[in-house]
């Protein structure tokens, strides 16, 4: 499996560019083309990314999380949600380098087929940094009002991280 | 919406700094956060121009339509309000594929150009239409068929069975899509009617 993984990529780009040359298109001069425009949208992001990071590493290092975890542990213990899990619930929409580096942390402490190992797992796999993502996907269009987005990408990222929760204590 | 939540985030932060005395933790993690974000940049600016570039290429080949027609189903369904033959159809085509093929860097880059032509179709306008809200949820529900970095962080960390969470994981992320989908369809309509 590590090896078809690792093809996918290189399999990819080369049935594109083979199929283009075959079919005339030149290919270098037009990739080259579209390469600059990617440069030019990595651009207009560049100051979305700063925006985006600077406010979640402040939020990361405030100690909040830590706050917001013992606060809510008691009313989630009564719907089955276990105290170690909420750390990563509440990380997991803001950042993705930190909710990573936590899940490496917290999987080598409990134990990767534990259920609290699996569940992270489960967690981590299924769900992106939802407000990263939106930021980002959003920074290169001249969209102010995202409406209902940031509403609806959180509903959608708890429901998983929600599911994953109960459906590892059966698989 | 991210207007608020920026001064939200940060007055959370400067608060609950105080409070806790992490207030130069708070400092230091700022300045480091701005080269953090650089270097993020820089990284994505070398698979923007790649995806970018092989998306022109793929475009030419007529592989992007290809795709576009075979999805053309979903497409219907999910962004109402794209014309026929707009490029936005194959840049949504391919975004989503590379998704599910778990490409994470080249979906990215693919997704953020999705969305420009989706903006263009909106006319380039401040507020964001309903397809390009359902694109940012769909893409923020993160459907992966092969999770390939957690499996190997779980076999660093001594798993015996890494890919036993594969089930779960597919099921938690239909989960999260069709919430996803659902909850975005119920908010474009209320918001609507006002």
């Amino acid at each position: 499996m590590d090896f078809l993984a690792n093809l996918a990529i290189p399999a990819v780009i080369l049935f594109i560019v083979l199929s283009a040359y075959l079919k005339g298109v030149p290919v270098f001069d037009t990739f080259i083309e579209g390469a600059k425009e990617g440069a030019k949208t990595a651009f207009e992001i560049l100051p979305v990314m700063v925006g985006i990071l600077a406010a979640v590493s402040m939020l990361n290092a405030s100690g909040l999380f830590d706050v917001l975890t013992s606060l809510i542990k008691g009313p989630l213990a009564l719907i089955g949600i276990p105290a170690e899990i909420i750390p990563i619930l509440l990380i997991r929409p803001f950042s993705g380098s930190a909710s990573l580096g936590l899940f490496t942390e917290q999987i080598k402490l409990y134990g990767a087929d534990s259920y609290l190992g699996r569940t992270l797992s489960t967690i981590i796999s299924s769900s992106e940094t939802v407000l990263y993502t939106l930021a980002v996907y959003f920074g290169g269009t001249p969209v102010k009002d995202t409406r209902h987005a940031v509403a609806a990408a959180l509903i959608s990222s708890y429901a998983g991280m929600l599911t994953a929760i109960y459906i590892c204590r059966i698989l | 919406m991210l207007n608020f939540l920026w001064v939200i985030m940060i007055f959370a932060a400067v608060a609950a700094g105080l409070l806790m005395g992490r207030v130069k933790e708070i400092s230091d993690a700022l300045l480091a956060s701005c080269g953090n974000a650089v270097n993020l940049s820089i990284t994505m600016l070398g698979s923007m121009c790649l995806w970018s570039g092989l998306m022109r290429v793929a475009e030419k080949a007529g592989l992007v339509d290809g795709l576009a027609r075979l999805l053309k189903g979903v497409f219907r369904f999910l962004f109402q309000g794209i014309p026929k033959g707009h490029p936005a159809n194959g840049a949504i085509a391919m975004s989503l594929s590379a998704d599910l093929l778990g490409l994470g860097n080249a979906a990215t880059p693919l997704g953020i150009m999705a969305m420009k032509e989706l903006s263009h179709v909106n006319g380039d306008a401040p507020r964001a239409s309903n397809a390009m809200v359902m694109f940012a949820v769909v893409n923020a529900a993160c459907i992966q068929l092969i999770p390939a970095t957690v499996l190997i962080i779980r076999q660093q960390a001594g798993s015996s069975n890494p890919t036993s969470i594969m089930p779960a994981v597919w099921i938690a992320s239909a989960v999260s899509l069709v919430s996803g989908i659902v909850a975005a369809k119920l908010m474009e309509k209320r918001r609507e009617r006002l």
